[in-house]
């Protein structure tokens, strides 16, 4: 560990500092120029507003639209847990049987092919849809089935050879499993589980656009969007997506943390 | 036999949560999980008066939507290989917009699609009028897998390869036509299967905020609101939404099979 901190942390932080300054600036010059434009051709308000009026929008409205924001970020951390919980939970039971996995494997694959987003309005009648378990149960589908194939994908992408190494010290199986096919799997499980946490935001605000309780993300913004208040509309999607990109982040940090090895096998 | 099976698993589902009585997780009645029968003539029987039979009318609606998911496929397939292409060739374009291209998948895509609308809409010419902007949505959804997976697929040529190709000077063209591209064609394709979901996605929700009656977005739509009266109109819905994109992923594994050749490698 100490070996690997490298030179001094301080000439780490910088260089970790350069990757990320041409992202910065190209953030700068959008902006710059997003805003230049407005001023420039007078573009109306209702086809984009200025970054600087959403922005003040998100301050001046705060209090609809960030307790808005947080009461959709649960629902979308309900379902990105149940989803990604019964999905590992389905690898582990397929893995196990693997003709159960090769008969079962095309079904997923249609199944992934199915615009599931096309049931929201279904959910909603199973589940009230003014409670956020409708939400929940809709952002869950959206994300079981991408965890449920790559964790399956990983546990069966063990290689053999390793296998039989540990099978040849008389290991258990259950040693097999905790030592070669959970640590080869884990990459593919976090490259799901990224997915599935974009998902599951995505699946509880397109959730609430079929109806849901008033001080729900999705409502504030279709309703806002009605009334051509574009302002805010563009607000509500900021806070959207900033809540997005951090249960991203999230995924990210605990892969950086969960999986130390190997970072040129991790499928981004 | 899958939908058989399907079928029998609903019924007997049905079966025993109405006769046992049971609400959790919800309740089961003839609206909440209409028989599959009743689903099934759903498609015979006209919708409303004085219209074809249900089945007609869908099957316009799905044309109508294909024609948008496949005309947004195209172009967002063609964005994101352009993306992929150029950013492969520049370590700082692709630390200066990779985050964003990560990023704009966060934002919830339903929430920015009236706004796409009416942006896009007046600079379409009379033909395209109404589908061109739902096109455009399903791209945004397209592009991004294509353009990540490409990018990767650009960098898997063998580096022996590419050493070999410079002792002979080759150019960057043929660089990237003779080796990469080849050597990224199973990424693409991996990429194409799951865009061609996305697609469909994209242009159902994208129907949705658009007021786009003549495809299966707006049917949903519609169907939705009249759901406790006749819930077999909107399953039957969904059931064609399925097939679609099951049709399209299809078609996607097709033309791999045509053009790829070699067994993909483990590509996520």
């Amino acid at each position: 560990m100490t070996s690997e901190t490298g030179p001094s942390l301080g000439g780490r932080a910088a260089r970790q500092a350069g990757e990320w300054v041409p992202a910065l600036v190209v953030f700068v010059l959008v902006i710059a120029a997003w805003q230049g434009a407005i001023t420039a051709f007078s573009i109306k308000q209702f086809l984009l507003p200025a970054p600087g009026d959403i922005v003040r929008s998100c301050w001046t409205d705060r209090h609809s639209l960030w307790p808005a924001g947080w009461y959709t970020f649960k629902e979308a951390l309900g379902g990105f847990a149940i989803g990604s919980a019964l999905g590992v939970l389905g690898a582990t039971v397929i893995g196990r049987f693997r003709s159960l996995g090769s008969a079962l494997m095309p079904v997923f694959i249609a199944a992934n092919a199915v615009p599931i987003i096309a049931f929201a309005p279904i959910a909603n009648v199973w589940f009230n849809p003014l409670s956020p378990h409708s939400k929940m149960a809709i952002a869950a589908v959206l994300c079981f089935l991408p965890v449920l194939v790559n964790t399956l994908r990983g546990l069966q992408s063990a290689s053999p050879r390793q296998i039989e190494l540990m099978r040849s010290y008389a290991a258990s199986e259950i040693e097999i499993w905790r030592r070669v096919r959970v640590p080869t799997a884990l990459p593919f499980l976090f490259t799901a589980l990224k997915v599935a946490s974009v998902l599951s935001m995505i699946g509880a605000v397109v959730g609430e656009y079929f109806g849901g309780s008033f001080n729900a993300l999705g409502v504030l913004i279709r309703s806002d969007a009605q009334i051509l208040n574009f302002e805010r509309a563009w607000a509500g999607i900021l806070v959207a997506s900033v809540l997005g990109v951090a249960l991203y982040a999230a995924v990210v940090l605990a892969e950086r943390l969960v999986v130390r090895w190997s970072p040129e096998r991790r499928v981004s | 036999m899958v939908l058989a099976a399907l079928v029998g698993l609903w019924e007997l589902y049905r079966w025993v949560w109405t006769s046992a009585g049971w609400t959790w997780p919800f309740r089961v009645d003839d609206t909440s999980m209409p028989h599959v029968w009743r689903i099934a003539k759903a498609f015979a029987e006209p919708a409303q008066v004085n219209q074809p039979a249900l089945i007609t009318v869908l099957l316009h609606k799905t044309l109508f939507t294909a024609k948008e998911a496949a005309a947004g496929f195209g172009l967002g397939a063609v964005v994101g290989f352009a993306l992929g292409v150029v950013l492969v060739h520049s370590r700082l374009l692709q630390r200066g917009f990779l985050p964003y291209i990560v990023g704009s998948q966060t934002i919830p895509i339903l929430a920015i699609a009236p706004m796409v609308v009416v942006w896009v809409n007046p600079k379409l010419p009379g033909s395209l009028q109404g589908w061109g902007a739902v096109a455009v949505i399903a791209a945004y959804l397209t592009f991004f897998p294509v353009a990540i997976n490409t990018l990767r697929g650009l960098q898997s040529a063998d580096p022996r390869a590419l050493e070999l190709m410079r002792t002979y000077a080759a150019s960057r063209w043929t660089v990237l036509w003779k080796l990469r591209v080849p050597s990224s064609l199973p990424y693409v394709f991996s990429a194409l299967r799951l865009a061609a979901t996305a697609s469909v996605v994209g242009a159902i929700i994208g129907e949705l905020p658009s007021g786009i009656q003549s495809g299966l977005g707006g049917a949903i739509l519609n169907f939705n609101q009249y759901y406790s009266l006749e819930p077999q109109e909107l399953w039957a819905t969904n059931v064609v939404a399925a097939a679609l994109g099951i049709v399209f992923f299809v078609i996607v594994v097709a033309a791999e099979k045509i053009v790829v050749r070699r067994a993909p490698e483990n590509v996520a």
